[in-house]
């Protein structure tokens, strides 16, 4: 059992974003969409959430086609968590992840769909504010609020476009430490699309590497990881170490000037640019 | 892969703190792990995302709008007839339930209550139901508008439809010479044909052309101020009297209020709320979530969005032109229920139907009762009340922010 990409193809218009991704990820992977602005990312994990139709290709899960099920459907299989923005009108934290029951509820929730809401409330630490608006909530409480609501929904496939990218250093890992945990407890397969190359390597199994619209390497993230693809992707020169903690990529701009040469002259340029 | 897996696992772990719910992640031979463990275990213990907080859960918050749903509905039944017996003849509400009994179970009319019957059913009530009624109508139209576009300051008149049923009544006026009168067919029909056949292109436009809601609000600001200049030019070519038929007609009221137009603007407000209630959870997610969410959630967008348009388009278009033009209702209604009852669409609607329509009656009774026995109409009264709430809604929202 696995979610399966096949040939997905997409643009926007003329512009193409997508030239044919195939990939797989594993029942119960925790699998990161790296690659530089534009790269796709975004346009695949929203592809897979339906909320994009690609021009072409199939996205399966389980050897179900999730993109010819009805909405409804596909909604009970696959969870999207966007990025957080501002609701127009105001709701409380459990309102706003009772929203996730959406495609499992009639005309109104019964208990149980309360039950759900109130658990997912609880294991994403908000139960002291499940009833505040979501206005007095921090960035990082936001976005627990849109992770719980996903949980809500009972998928199977987790989608998450760059949910930490608004976050400071401590959401961040918790916000991924959420994610990874569902992904072992409850087997639920996650795509998570994400900037920070090292948190990918620490917190994930799969690395999928985007760039131009097509896979460049995908992986486990020490195998995916290698210096030269990274450097031509992201235009930077990169070193990769091997060390005991797993893989680390690191810009050779920030590695220590290799002689007492090099300084003055590094120096010098430091303050050239910030004189100007 | 084993490597960052494992000691992902040990930072990674909410529940280190909970032995008996480990990971099931395989240990590695040297992977450290337990309880306290790794960066994670310095957290305070609050902030962790754990499951194990208390049972006790109370779920009084789920609750409770109910009973404000029915407390409204008492109140509002309860206002109705209190303006149903407010006006210059004396009328109790004895009388309006002995008028209701008698109209509804039949019976021998005594001759000493001839006449306050005459007046209860005949007068108030188709007045105070039509008033009810288009108020209703005009408050469920805004919630949906508002909700669908995402926006609090929407309201059904943003697509330009009541500029546009202005220009149709004005057109039927002046076409037949001014003999044609408000509550003429024509010139409901006129003004009913034009609100529709604008919404048509609106919509057609905004789907073709795969519109955001800003668009959208632009192009009924841009299609109004168009229908306000037509019109204005009919009036300029106008003569006296045609020009006082249609300036009449503008102004918005129930003053020729019968038991037909309640009838059918009773039927579209009556039929619309189960109707939209059926959708209120789709509702929910897009007003909420977005669209893209929305889509993730499970709806039609698309067809959600184009289907709750032309429902509401349809009442807004049905009480102007009836009742003429009848601002703020749609606006200040939903905000006033929203205030009341939170804003879940399952509640919300039912409650904006109840604030639009008891809005609409209060405003029409101060209208004929406050310079009695000259009439004031309603659509010059509700702005007198509406203006002020919704400068203090918009006060209160940016003081908010």
């Amino acid at each position: 059992m696995s979610l399966d990409i096949a040939s997905v193809r997409f643009a926007y218009r003329r512009n193409t974003v997508l030239q044919g991704v195939d990939l797989s990820v594993a029942e119960g992977g925790f699998c990161a969409l790296l690659g530089p602005n534009g790269s796709g990312k975004s346009t695949l994990t929203k592809i897979i959430a339906r909320v994009l139709k690609p021009a072409d290709g199939t996205v399966a899960f389980a050897g179900q086609d999730l993109l010819a099920a009805p909405r409804r459907d596909h909604a009970r299989v696959v969870a999207y968590v966007p990025q957080s923005g501002a609701a127009p009108f105001e709701q409380t934290v459990r309102e706003a992840v009772l929203l996730g029951r959406t495609p499992h509820i009639g005309l109104r929730p019964t208990r149980h769909d309360r039950e759900v809401v109130d658990d997912a409330v609880d294991r994403l630490g908000l139960t002291d504010l499940r009833d505040r608006p979501l206005s007095q909530l921090s960035g990082g409480q936001a976005q627990r609020v849109l992770i719980a609501r996903a949980l809500a929904q009972q998928p199977r496939v987790l989608l998450l476009d760059e949910p930490t990218s608004a976050l400071d250093l401590r959401y961040q890992i918790e916000t991924l430490q959420i994610v990874r945990s569902v992904t072992r407890e409850e087997g639920v397969t996650a795509l998570i699309a994400i900037h920070d190359l090292n948190h990918a390597a620490h917190f994930c199994d799969q690395i999928v590497l985007l760039d131009g619209g097509r896979i460049v390497a995908d992986g486990p993230p020490a195998e995916a990881y290698d210096p030269a693809v990274l450097s031509r992707v992201y235009g930077l020169d990169v070193l990769v170490n091997h060390g005991e903690n797993g893989v680390e990529v690191r810009p050779s701009a920030l590695e220590p000037a290799p002689g007492v040469i090099g300084a003055p002259a590094a120096a010098g340029a430091r303050t050239a640019v910030a004189a100007r | 892969m084993a490597t960052p897996l494992d000691s992902a696992d040990t930072v990674g772990s909410p529940r280190a703190g909970a032995p008996p719910q480990t990971d099931v992640a395989p240990a590695s031979p040297g992977a450290p792990t337990g309880p306290g463990g790794g960066g994670g275990g310095d957290r305070p213990a609050g902030d962790r995302p754990t499951d194990d907080h208390p049972a006790a859960r109370p779920r009084a918050a789920w609750a409770g709008r109910t009973a404000v749903l029915w407390t409204g509905t008492a109140v509002a039944v309860l206002v109705t007839a209190w303006c149903v017996t407010a006006g210059t003849s004396n009328a109790g509400f004895l009388d309006v339930w002995r008028s209701i009994r008698l109209a509804v179970l039949g019976g021998t009319l005594p001759a000493d209550f001839a006449q306050t019957y005459s007046i209860i059913t005949n007068l108030r009530l188709p007045r105070v139901l039509l008033a009810f009624a288009a108020g209703a109508a005009l408050s469920l139209a805004g919630v949906v508008m508002q909700g669908l576009l995402r926006n609090p300051l929407v309201s059904p008149f943003t697509l330009g439809v009541s500029p546009a049923a202005a220009f149709g009544a004005a057109l039927a006026i002046l076409l037949t010479g001014g003999s044609a009168g408000s509550g003429s067919w024509l010139v409901i029909g006129s003004a009913l044909g034009a609100a529709l056949a604008v919404s048509a292109v609106v919509l057609g436009l905004a789907s073709a052309k795969a519109m955001s809601a800003a668009t959208l609000l632009l192009l009924g600001i841009a299609l109004t101020q168009l229908f306000e200049a037509m019109t204005a030019a009919l009036q300029f070519v106008a003569d006296e009297n045609t020009l006082q038929a249609i300036v009449r007609w503008t102004f918005g009221s129930v003053n020729d209020a019968n038991w037909n137009d309640v009838m059918v603007v009773g039927a579209c407000a009556v039929l619309a709320l189960p109707l939209l209630l059926w959708f209120a959870r789709d509702l929910n997610a897009i007003a909420f979530a977005g669209d893209d969410a929305a889509k993730s959630l499970g709806v039609n967008v698309t067809t959600v969005r184009v289907g709750l348009i032309i429902v509401s388009v349809v009442l807004a278009a049905v009480v102007v032109s009836f009742c003429g033009v009848i601002g703020f209702v749609g606006l200040v209604g939903p905000h006033i229920a929203r205030l009341a009852i939170g804003a879940d669409h399952r509640y919300l609607l039912p409650f904006s139907f109840l604030t639009g329509g008891l809005l609409l009656v209060v405003a029409d009774t101060i209208g004929r009762t406050i310079l009695a026995p000259s009439v004031i109409p309603v659509g010059i009264v509700v702005a007198f009340i509406g203006a002020p709430i919704f400068i203090n809604l918009i006060l209160t929202r940016r003081a908010a922010q």
